[in-house]
């Protein structure tokens, strides 16, 4: 039973299709006007079917106005962390500080070794995740405490070296690192390393009591690194479907939703709910119906003031 | 002309070391004021990728040309993203590459990059792409997706491995060595390329000079270096805005008076395009009115093959009106001798509508819906609409059109062959509907076939169709259907000759209104054969609805079913929007049939036991189809109650245990079978009916230029071809 106490996000995960090319784009105004506060998508760099993810990001970025975006997750193997580091940074100027960077050590192998990227074991790409990480907060710090600029970036690491590549830009706000994990050593390293956590719902074992055992291992991680465990968000992406009866966990009524939302969030630790949907009046009532009577919920259950819908 | 490579002058905005602050607006004032291209190198701070890609989302027109610096990039994740990127901006994407100048990287690299990137752009999502370079591997890779146009790739550097590399791949070079023409040059042609491909690219600073003495620094460059696309490097909107309406114009006048023609100029044809023409083909007499799509064209991959059917013509034409249809059947009476297909939707089983080496007229273009008189239902529909639009277009009138069971068929070939459709025994097949028919002749004439308008020839396309011309458009008379009911039903067909025969004699005591059509084939090993059973009721009463089906309730243990009051459009199974990718050669059979007897039921069932074929489809017709005088039409099997279609991997295994159902079959439906050959023609048509046709064959088209698609011999000997003789300039 945990509650980090942060304030709670809700979002979509669109589908990136690239036929019709503007369907995600589309689908992410929509979220963007119903006033959600994240859109983001998966990154397959393998998948011919989809759009590029950064190319999406950076393209929804100049369609929307206040909607934060992220990838779900960013695929680390297939891009080298400097260079995300670099377009993480650029896509957060240009975008007026409204990128979130969600980073997944890689899962389907022969894929990714099929487009000439390097085979790792589950350990090894724990590791890399963490090396990379680390070269991408290097290359955000552009300036040392006493204000001089500081020197390029130097890591010889296991994964990655980097020879002295130039610092900068700078991103336009603290863009948040998240991690999608499921097993506990990368679930510590998350606690040790990472701002946010975002795994999906749906691989979860034994449902939503079953995030307790995982927020334990992200805990025991940040304990050891001295870190507040409170310093990790922790998102969840889900799956529903808005129906006139009650057919299960996110199978209902907006009114269930929200129960059970908000049941998650107090309960296990949840400030993040990121809907799969490719539907444009789901997205909508999910940011209408449910986000609203979930923030209220938990706010009143935290006995903290309502909080102000935003439009 | 010395040392001008024949491109049109472009004039781009260079967003190097530009800020971000204003830096979308500037592209904007850059559009707006009419410049052609912005570039974005990753010089700045600024990751260009990015910036490109958030610049294609707030403008229309302008090209965008990101300047990437290869460094870390994976390749083939570069190749996706430009593919994305141009299918985000509708194709306005030209790729700069380059190197990092600190980076060991070299030119080697660069070149493999290439290669790996437009090996994602051709590939196909099916395909296991492999590379094995020095710097670059794919072991396996995914193609795709492919770009929304032919992506140039512009690359810059000024040493001599890298102006190697552009004249050996690159599309544009973007340099500033003065002798560097030179070194391109002997690259592209030591490579087997024609110099004139690759572009010439420069970036300038801006400059105080007035704005005539701008223009007559730059003009030696355009007239000498054969620079073809500047860029100006400013951020500052009133140089941006001088620059463009002051000396660009001067710089275009004193261009073309040096090199005239030079603004009109068409880029040269590759000479890799060029190496893929086929012999026998006229390509520069092509008329320039025309959309020509040949094989080292871009969009030559979603062309060349058809919904079943691989294919590789030496030209696909896309006429876009009824005149252009005119000057391409001229083009291809023109090429007598070399096979020529006629495509709508490209679905054909029996019509090829694509071929090896020869002509394809694909008249997809034409695909107009428009309601001519709400009072008499008239509707006028191009060949080229899908029938899913179709469906979707007289939804809002409650009306619909018989149209077969897949929205992604073409509208053209559907109604020149007959149309066994979902409403069929309600409403009869879809050349029932229809009233009126426009079409071009094989001697380019344009004529009008109706009920009183060369009545010969309206009844000969109502069945017979491809024979005769090419449809341009159609009248059609919908009927009014406000809702169906259709039912999805899945049986256990274990007992394959039982359920046959109850479900073809439940069928025949069902009333009219209702059409069944049922699927079978394709079991696993171990798993009982399963029968996929569709209907369609003209009715939206569920009562009704109900009454028709609660009958095939019982003819077999059911593991699945949806039953469902929609609209026709809703019904038919829409078009999935995507270009035609088959491969190979399909092999079907066809039969038309009065009853599904016990005989046929058995044969049926060992056709399927055997495995010989993959799919097997009954589809009920009769009904209102029957009502029609056999002679009415060339379609004249009207007394079938049944069309039976069965499609095979094998050929010959198909025919073997197609054989044993041949008895029970009274005539075959041409749209359904692939073999060729005299006697599929006779029966396909009854003896009257096919000397009627011969007979037209020989008043309309002697010399057998329509043929792709149940050739129809003239029964007189035929005349010599007399093709038209205008030519046009060369493309």
């Amino acid at each position: 039973m945990t509650d980090y106490g942060h304030d709670l996000q809700f979002g979509v995960f669109i589908t990136p299709t690239n036929n019709p090319a503007q369907h995600a784009v589309d689908l992410a105004v929509v979220a963007d006007r119903a006033g959600l506060d994240l859109a983001t998508f998966q990154d397959h760099p393998y998948q011919p079917r989809f759009l590029d993810t950064w190319t999406l990001l950076s393209y929804v970025a100049a369609r929307t106005e206040r909607i934060r975006l992220s990838g779900n997750v960013i695929n680390l193997p297939l891009r080298h962390p400097a260079l995300l580091a670099r377009s993480a940074a650029s896509l957060d100027l240009l975008s007026g500080g409204r990128l979130e960077l969600a980073l997944g050590a890689g899962g389907f192998w022969d894929a990714i070794e099929a487009m000439g990227g390097g085979r790792l074991t589950p350990g090894e790409s724990v590791e890399a995740l963490e090396e990379g990480i680390g070269i991408i907060r290097q290359i955000w710090h552009t300036d040392q405490p006493g204000g001089e600029r500081a020197g390029g970036v130097h890591v010889r690491g296991r994964h990655y070296t980097v020879d002295g590549a130039k610092r900068g830009p700078a991103p336009a706000h603290d863009i948040g690192i998240w991690v999608g994990a499921l097993k506990p050593r990368i679930l510590r390293m998350t606690g040790r390393v990472a701002d946010g956590w975002l795994p999906s719902l749906g691989y979860v074992e034994g449902g939503p009591a079953g995030l307790d055992a995982l927020n334990a291992h992200i805990d025991a991680g940040a304990d050891a690194a001295g870190r507040s465990p409170r310093a990790i968000r922790r998102l969840l992406n889900i799956q529903g479907r808005f129906q006139p009866a009650n057919g299960g966990l996110l199978q209902g009524p907006a009114a269930q939703w929200a129960d059970e939302l908000t049941e998650i969030a107090l309960n296990h630790g949840t400030s993040g709910f990121i809907l799969a949907s490719d539907d444009a009046a789901t997205i909508e009532r999910y940011a209408h119906e449910v986000a609203p009577a979930v923030r209220e919920a938990v706010a009143l259950a935290r006995g903290e003031a309502a909080p102000v819908s935003p439009r | 002309m010395d040392n001008n490579y024949g491109h049109p002058l472009r004039f781009g905005l260079s967003l190097r070391s530009s800020a971000p602050a204003g830096m979308a607006e500037r592209v904007a004032l850059a559009e707006d004021l009419g410049y052609d291209l912005v570039s974005v190198p990753d010089a700045g701070e600024l990751d260009a990728w990015s910036v490109a890609s958030w610049l294609a989302a707030g403008t229309g027109r302008i090209i965008l040309s990101p300047l990437v610096s290869l460094g870390e990039h994976n390749p083939a994740v570069l190749g996706r993203a430009a593919a994305s990127l141009d299918l985000l901006s509708g194709g306005r994407l030209e790729l700069g590459l380059t190197l990092d100048s600190d980076s060991d990287s070299d030119a080697a690299a660069l070149g493999e990059a290439i290669d790996v990137i437009r090996g994602i752009w051709e590939g196909e999502a099916r395909a296991a792409l492999r590379y094995d370079g020095e710097h670059y591997q794919l072991h396996g890779a995914a193609g795709g997706p492919r770009p929304a146009h032919r992506v140039p790739i512009v690359v810059q550097g000024a040493d001599a491995s890298m102006m190697h590399l552009t004249g050996q791949r690159a599309d544009g070079w973007l340099g500033a060595e003065p002798d560097g023409n030179a070194i391109v040059d002997a690259a592209a042609r030591a490579a087997g390329r024609d110099p004139r491909e690759i572009r010439r690219v420069l970036e300038i600073e801006q400059s105080d000079v007035p704005s005539t003495a701008w223009a007559a620094q730059l003009l030696p460059l355009v007239i000498g270096k054969g620079v073809g696309d500047i860029l100006l490097r400013s951020a500052d909107p009133a140089v941006i805005r001088r620059f463009i309406t002051e000396v660009v114009p001067a710089l275009r006048q004193a261009a073309d008076l040096a090199l005239p023609g030079l603004s009109t100029a068409a880029p040269v044809r590759p000479a890799a395009a060029l190496a893929r023409r086929v012999a026998g083909i006229d390509y520069d007499s092509i008329p320039l009115t025309l959309a020509a799509i040949e094989p080292g064209d871009h969009d030559y991959a979603t062309v060349h093959s058809t919904y079943m059917r691989g294919g590789s013509p030496g030209l696909v034409l896309r006429p876009h009106t009824a005149e252009q249809v005119t000057d391409a059947v001229a083009f291809a009476r023109r090429h007598h001798e070399v096979p020529l297909g006629i495509r709508s939707g490209g679905h054909g089983i029996s019509g090829r509508s694509t071929n090896r080496d020869g002509i394809v007229i694909d008249v997809s273009a034409l695909d107009e819906i428009e309601v001519l008189d709400t009072e008499r239902r008239l509707v006028r529909i191009g060949p080229g609409a899908r029938w899913g639009e179709v469906a979707a277009a007289l939804e809002p009138y409650d009306w619909a059109i018989s149209s077969g069971d897949y929205g992604g068929v073409g509208v053209g070939g559907l109604a020149t062959a007959g149309g066994i459709g979902f409403l069929g025994r309600a409403h009869g097949l879809t050349i029932d509907h229809l009233r009126a028919v426009e079409l071009v002749l094989a001697d380019g004439s344009r004529v009008r076939a109706s009920a009183s308008e060369n009545p010969d020839l309206f009844w000969a396309v109502r069945g017979a169709g491809p024979s005769f011309g090419i449809a341009t458009a159609f009248e059609f008379e919908a009927a009014a259907v406000p809702g169906v009911g259709w039912a999805e039903l899945v049986f256990d067909a274990s007992d394959t000759a039982g359920f046959l025969e109850k479900w073809g004699a439940t069928l025949e005591a069902t009333p009219r209104d209702t059409t069944s059509f049922i699927t079978l084939g394709g079991a696993r090993p171990g798993e009982p054969l399963l029968a996929r059973f569709s209907a369609m009721v003209d009715s939206d009463d569920p009562e009704t609805i109900i009454s028709r089906l609660q009958p095939f309730a019982d003819i077999a243990p059911m593991y699945q079913q949806s039953v469902q009051v929609l609209s026709y459009a809703r019904a038919l199974m829409p078009a999935q929007g995507e270009a035609n990718g088959g491969s190979g050669e399909p092999h079907s059979r066809s039969g038309l049939l009065e009853h599904v007897t016990p005989e046929f039921a058995r044969a049926a069932a060992g056709l399927l036991g055997s495995g010989a074929s993959y799919f097997f489809q009954i589809r009920s017709t009769g009904g209102a189809a029957s009502d029609i005088d056999p002679d009415a039409t060339a379609y004249a099997h009207r007394s079938a109650q049944f069309s039976v279609a069965a499609m095979g991997a094998s050929a010959e295994r198909l025919d073997r245990g197609w054989a044993a159902l041949e008895p029970a079959f009274a005539g075959l439906y041409l749209s359904f079978d692939t073999a060729t050959g005299p006697d599929r023609v006779a029966a396909a048509f009854p003896p009257r009916t096919l000397e009627r046709l011969r007979a037209l064959k020989a008043q309309y088209d002697p010399t057998t230029l329509f043929r792709d698609n149940f050739a129809i011999r003239p029964a007189t000997a035929p005349a010599t071809a007399s093709g038209s003789t205008e030519t046009r300039a060369a493309r």
